[in-house]
């Protein structure tokens, strides 16, 4: 009988909390639908996983790796890096990264950014 | 505690494993639910809560609620902050907002979003948003 009482009560306490709980917010603005990794973004991520600056430098132009540079500091040794998600509109694709890694004293951290392409070509970083 | 003395122990009893089943069932069930929310194991794509609560009042330029998911800040970094939003263009309509995703290593959180945005004149803008959160503040917006 005390394992039932105490049954009881832990049912109970799941429909208590589950009438209870509002949750988050729901989205009040639109979604748009998600896209596939584009292939050149996914090479960037291959390379900078693989520590290979070569194979970098060849899939980007000088302004471009400026600003990948910045996005991802403070990371200076990227030991994992994991694609997230991209969007697509009108033409213009935002592809998601997150590289995590090390910075230059040693600490952990993850770093998000996100490629900018159109045409089958990077043309930005944030 | 005299009151409960008056109950007989077999009552007494019942009624503490109630209550000790519906503690266990209430705070289960949140820490479970919260946890699954954030990992994304069922579909929701890993969407922070607070990231998600972050995106929104910063599109609704709701700078209270803005205030209580960063760190705590000196008072005049948030009166600058109060200027700020009140100085923004009010026709600034969001079109729409995307999760891209998001990846978590101990407390420190990364979530994605791609905004669209049409701003003052009809301009047209279509940019990511990465929010890094450290346990449970936003603590970096880029």
């Amino acid at each position: 009988m005390i394992l039932a009482l105490f049954l009881g009560g832990l049912v109970s306490g799941v429909l208590i909390y589950a009438f209870t709980d509002k949750g988050a917010d729901a989205n009040p603005y639109a979604s748009l639908p998600h896209a596939a990794e584009p292939a050149v973004t996914a090479d960037v991520a291959r390379a900078l996983a693989a520590d290979d600056a070569k194979g970098l430098s060849n899939l980007m132009d000088m302004t471009v790796l400026q600003q990948l540079q910045t996005a991802i500091e403070p990371l200076t040794d990227i030991r994992t890096m994991k694609f997230v998600g991209a969007v697509e509109k009108n033409g213009r694709v935002l592809a998601a990264y997150v590289a995590g890694g090390r910075t230059v004293d040693g600490t952990d951290v993850l770093v998000g950014f996100v490629l900018r392409v159109t045409g089958d070509q990077i043309v930005g970083v944030n | 505690m005299l009151g409960l003395n008056l109950i007989p122990p077999l009552v007494r009893t019942a009624l503490a494993m109630l209550l000790v089943g519906g503690l266990i069932g209430y705070v289960g069930t949140a820490f479970t639910t919260t946890l699954v929310a954030d990992s994304g194991i069922l579909g929701g794509g890993g969407e922070s809560s607070d990231a998600h609560k972050y995106m929104i009042a910063l599109l609704q330029r709701e700078t209270d609620s803005l205030s209580q998911l960063r760190p705590t800040r000196d008072v005049i970094s948030r009166a600058l902050e109060q200027q700020n939003a009140s100085q923004q263009a009010s026709d600034v309509k969001p079109l729409s907002v995307t999760y891209l995703g998001g990846s978590s290593s101990g407390r420190i959180s990364v979530h994605i979003y791609a905004v669209e945005i049409q701003a003052s004149g009809g301009q047209y803008q279509f940019f990511p948003l990465a929010l890094t959160i450290v346990g449970g503040k936003v603590v970096r917006v880029e």
